[in-house]
């Protein structure tokens, strides 16, 4: 049999084990769940060659399967991912309720994830996106809090994606009689024009509404902020990429076909410039650490979505780059939240405060996804931007550029708030007790951590696969052109050779320490975050001197009239104004007879009247 | 060679050369002499010419400036301050009302003697001593300071018993000072 | 490994020589600001002996790991922006790393210092540092925009983001300052919150903040923070000659025109009181901004 259906068995069989066998004991729920997620994933990477194409028929309707280079890319991180994650969600997830649910839920997400990289038709496609779409919405509601707003906020965004795709679907199945992805791609020309504006666009919104593209954003801070933490970092790390994945094939195999098509990507490109800034933006603003995660993923995505957008080599590689590089920290830094939401019982900054000592390897993890994620030398969060930023200024947009470095600049605000907000400033009696997290949770952390060290220094060893799945988009390959193991180039030739950097930053950052250490060792004391210099007054133990509340005023004071206006208010008075038509068109029923038979009787009247005009 | 007598004679003749021509002064600003720095430290008198420089925070500083009366709420404060500092660090104290008292040699909530609860290096006389009397201390500290015999901070770990006693006997038990460790 | 020693030799002389030209231009500032005040002022050479005592002071407290390592952190920042920075025209003298990294990495790597500083000063849970980093970051988004947009105008105009590169076109082409006026206007304007000098001199403050995010920091603490001070003051105004001045051909030449950059942020400080935050930020989205739209704008047609 082939290795992808027996993934698919595999993942089918160990959801409904989980899902049953787990009623049974909690210790064989994990074993099944964690040998599920590991023999998968051992076929995946040792077993799956991207070129064997399964076919067979359901219904009449020929179904196509197999695994293209560029699918290969996003199945690294979905795997990848999973895996640990699964390690993770296995402690972090002790002592909730609906374990069975979650864990199988997992499983069936990872699935679909990974069927919608396999389809080569869009039926399959279809019905694999609708999985994942119902599978991360249970886990949105899982916790039964905020129901109304953010699932029914989530699955609203969910259905007009799925709507506009479906309508795709429908058009090009009575079109031109074929779902195969393929056949489509290459019979696009044969189209008429409106139809060939039409649907990109539809396509585009389906997976923008995944994407979390701006305006159909909405969703994502609610449906983030409510799942667990522990799918949380799947949902952002990898879901959100599925979008991505789309995206590319859309932006690159069709809008490149259009006349003027030109268009759409700049408009694309713009929206995903504008969604990163205001992405930023209202992160700063939030005090919780999920829901600021959650705008900061909105932003990052709007990065990887300009670079998908504007399409040039190194464009495409960058924001492809930044995917990868993103679904690692990004879901790192979920973790963490999960990791001090189950420490501690929170996760908003203006409660718990100075951590640092307590988790130390905690801090460490997140230390160096927010490096990564804010883009400093030498971790990959860096080489990404760099990419981005070249190719920006190798395709001549001029402004563009400016938007995302505003955003990327104020991104080190909300760095800085969340490492501030959760582990410096003052320790707390209150949070004396805390322990550091369990080691089944830290190590998949630190994994992640050195994961974005070593994809800084050595960037080749993700750009193979995505070169591999650029020639397959039909790029030249990049290869010594754009990048080697260790260095890249821009468009004009100019290099960053990170190997000698990292070297020589290391041997500056140990000198130095080592200078500090050494250097009147003896002389040299520890004093708590009480014996500050706070005017010789002497802070109690109790009182909380730590500044948060309020935290970037004067920054927001400055940028006060773009943060007057929000989307959601938009989409609220818009519901509104719907809901006053239905209300409006449900007075014509008032459930009185007569009233009925009053406009039985104008009806009749006014057919009689217009009898002559209207036969 | 580096436990050498001699060598050690030179390093710390060097270092108390520094420490002499660059004194960061943290100004407490506790009685009405505090009106007097500014004067010191502008164009008129200059004092910054003598390497002499206002600190923001006691961790930065190395002299203690205690302008004029402390009333005993303040005093802790000011202890709590020069505790904060690190060492070399020294203490002048700025009117009459550090040495005995001055005006207030009778008030019941000022403390009389500084020198009882803080080892002062250098006192500056008058009421109020004028910016000529301030640089006039300042270069005095600056002499004992190359002599090395500004040496007040070890006198404070040496007799550290001495110093709480009375500052215990001013504030009472109520009020705990933490531990100065070394 | 003859090479390699040659290298570090070198690192270290560039090191040391970009210390000595900073710490004399701060206490040049000192003592310029003095003779502008009508005072005499310190002697040139009070920041030499400033740090000295710092660095010979006895005791030193640390509030964690972060906290102890914020300075070196800051180090890194400091010596790579040196390193990356040509000193002189052709590589002559200082052997670096300017090939391995181009302005865009020179732009992040310079922002890595302020952030590893503002960990440290974010662990001594001293409510004042954390009002002063969270100022300085505002600040800085506030500046870097008309900064980025001066040298995108740039890197677009001539096809090159590589500083050498930049160097070597004004060789041809003359000083940039006079060919892209628009950018150095807006380049220049940045500076001014750069250097933190007053009116932009919200993050230390001294007398609302009690110099905000060092205020935990002294003796070796803050020695290590000075000198790293100075070094990257002497770098960024070596990367405004390069970029604008057509770098220089040996080290008088140099000090001659970095001096000349130093004197505006300098002169422009001892007139001004302080901002407040947001009209620090407001003051960057205004002038600087249209000049740096004007940059490229110039960058465009041209």
């Amino acid at each position: 049999m082939e290795t992808i259906l027996t993934i698919f068995i595999i993942f089918i069989a160990g959801a409904t084990g989980t899902y049953f066998l787990g009623k049974l004991s909690g210790i064989l729920r994990s074993v099944i769940f964690i040998t599920t997620l590991l023999v998968t994933s051992w076929l995946f990477f040792t077993a799956v060659s991207p070129d064997v194409i399964i076919e067979f028929e359901i219904m009449g309707i020929l179904m196509s399967w197999g695994l293209t280079p560029l699918a290969y890319v996003f199945a690294i991180i979905v795997f990848g991912l999973a895996i640990i994650i699964g390690i993770y969600a296995i402690k972090a997830m002790e002592g909730q309720r609906s374990l069975n649910f979650f864990f199988a839920n997992f499983l069936l997400s990872v699935m679909a994830m990974f069927g919608i990289l396999i389809s080569n038709d869009l039926i399959s496609f279809f019905i694999f996106w609708e999985i994942m779409s119902w599978s991360s919405y249970f886990m949105v509601v899982l916790n039964h809090k905020d129901v109304q707003r953010s699932g029914i906020t989530y699955i609203i965004f969910c259905v007009i994606g799925a709507y506009a795709m479906m309508m795709a679907i429908m058009i090009i199945y009575s079109y031109s009689g074929s779902v195969m992805i393929g056949d489509f791609i290459s019979n696009f020309h044969a189209f008429s024009l409106g139809m060939k504006w039409l649907l990109p666009i539809l396509l585009l919104i389906g997976f923008a509404s995944k994407a979390a593209l701006m305006p159909l954003h909405v969703w994502a801070p609610g449906a983030y902020s409510n799942s667990p933490m522990s799918y949380t970092a799947l949902f952002s790390g990898a879901l959100s990429k599925m979008g991505v994945y789309g995206m590319v094939i859309v932006m690159i195999m069709i809008v490149q076909q259009i006349p003027d098509g030109y268009w759409i990507k700049e408009v694309i490109a713009w929206l995903g410039g504008i969604t990163s800034a205001i992405g930023t933006l209202w992160a700063i603003k939030q005090d919780d650490a999920k829901r600021m995660l959650a705008y900061s993923s909105v932003a990052q995505l709007g990065y990887i979505i300009v670079g998908v957008a504007i399409g040039t080599p190194l464009a495409m590689m960058s924001g492809l780059f930044l995917a990868v590089m993103h679904g690692i920290f990004k879901s790192t830094l979920f973790m963490v939240v999960g990791a001090i939401e189950r420490q501690t019982g929170t996760s908003n900054f203006t409660e718990v405060t100075g951590l640092i000592r307590k988790m130390p390897w905690t801090f460490l993890a997140a230390l160096m996804s927010i490096i990564a994620l804010a883009g400093i030398p030498p971790l990959g969060g860096f080489i990404g931007k760099w990419m981005l930023y070249e190719s920006l200024m190798g395709s001549n947009h001029y402004l563009l550029i400016i938007v995302i470095f505003f955003s990327s600049t104020a991104a080190f605000l909300y760095c800085y708030k969340f490492l501030f907000g959760f582990f410096l400033g003052q320790e707390e009696k209150e949070w004396s007790h805390v322990k550091e997290a369990p080691a089944m949770m830290v190590v998949p952390m630190i994994i992640m951590a050195i994961l974005t060290f070593v994809l800084g220094v050595f960037p080749g060893l993700i750009l193979k696969p995505i070169n591999d799945g650029m020639q397959f988009l039909g790029y030249v390959s990049t290869d010594n052109r754009f990048w080697e193991m260790s260095t890249i180039f821009n468009d004009w030739g100019n290099q960053v050779v990170m190997e000698p950097i990292v070297y020589t930053i290391f041997a500056i950052f140990l000198f130095f320490l080592i200078f500090l250490t050494l250097k009147g060792y003896k002389n040299t004391r520890y004093v708590t975050t009480k014996d500050i210099s706070s005017s010789g007054e002497i802070p109690r133990e109790d009182e909380n001197l730590t500044f948060i509340t309020g935290f970037m005023q004067p920054f927001f004071r400055a940028v006060a009239p773009v943060m007057k206006r929000q989307i959601d208010k938009y989409y609220t008075s818009f519901g509104k104004g719907l809901e006053a038509l239905f209300d409006f068109t449900r007075r014509i029923y008032t459930g009185n007879g007569q009233t009925y038979a009053l406009y039985f009787v104008i009806f009749v009247i006014l057919l009689l009247m217009f009898r002559d005009s209207l036969f | 060679m580096i436990n050498d007598k001699n060598s050690q004679k030179i390093a710390d003749f060097i270092k108390n050369w520094a420490r002499k021509h660059s004194i960061w002064v943290l100004a407490y600003g506790t009685g009405c002499g505090a009106i007097e720095i500014p004067p010191t430290m502008t164009s008129r008198y200059d004092a910054e010419r003598l390497g002499v420089r206002g600190a923001a925070t006691p961790r930065q500083a190395d002299v203690l400036l205690i302008t004029g009366y402390l009333t005993t709420k303040t005093l802790k404060r000011v202890i709590r301050v020069y505790e904060q500092m690190q060492d070399p660090k020294y203490v002048i104290g700025f009117g009459s009302c550090t040495i005995n008292g001055g005006m207030y040699y009778d008030s019941y909530n000022t403390i009389k003697v500084l020198d009882k609860y803080l080892p002062v290096d250098v006192y500056i006389n008058g009421c109020m001593p004028r910016p000529e009397a301030v640089l006039a201390g300042f270069g005095k500290l600056q002499q004992l300071i190359a002599e090395g015999k500004a040496n007040g901070a070890q006198k404070y770990k040496d007799d550290h018993e001495y110093y709480r006693g009375n500052l215990r006997k001013i504030i009472g038990n109520k009020y705990e000072m933490p531990l100065y460790n070394w | 490994m003859e090479s390699v020693g040659y290298y570090i030799l070198g690192v270290i002389v560039t090191i040391i020589v970009a210390f000595m030209v900073g710490m004399t231009y701060m206490g040049l500032s000192r003592k310029i600001t003095a003779r502008v005040q009508n005072r005499k002022g310190p002697p040139f050479y009070q920041n030499f002996i400033d740090a000295f005592k710092l660095a010979s002071k006895e005791t030193a407290i640390h509030h964690g790991f972060m906290h102890h390592a914020g300075p070196a952190f800051l180090m890194v920042a400091s010596i790579m922006s040196v390193l990356i920075i040509p000193v002189l025209n052709d590589g002559k003298w200082f052997p670096n790393l300017n090939f391995d990294g181009d302005l865009i990495f020179l732009l992040y790597i310079m922002v890595f210092g302020p952030l590893g500083m503002a960990l440290g000063a974010g662990q001594t849970g001293n409510p004042n540092s954390a009002i002063g980093v969270t100022r300085g970051l505002s600040q800085m988004v506030g500046f870097e925009i008309p900064w980025v947009m001066a040298l995108v105008a740039l890197m677009m105009q001539y096809q090159t983001t590589s500083l050498v590169d930049l160097m070597a076109v004004q060789q041809t082409t003359g000083w940039l300052m006079f060919s892209s006026p628009f950018a150095f206007l807006a380049a220049v304007l940045a500076m001014l919150g750069m250097f933190r000098y007053s009116p932009f001199d919200i993050v230390g403050a001294p007398t609302e903040l009690a110099s905000g995010p060092v205020s935990e920091n002294g003796g070796k603490y803050l020695f290590t923070m000075m000198s790293s001070g100075s070094i990257f003051a002497f770098a960024k105004l070596t990367l405004y000659v390069d970029l604008f001045m057509g770098g220089a051909d040996n080290l008088i030449e140099l000090l001659i025109k970095t001096f000349t950059i130093y004197l505006i942020p300098m002169l422009y400080g001892m007139v001004s009181p302080r901002y407040r935050t947001e009209q620090a930020i407001r003051y960057f989205w205004g002038w600087p901004l249209f000049f740096g739209f004007l940059a490229l704008v110039h960058a465009m047609v041209f």
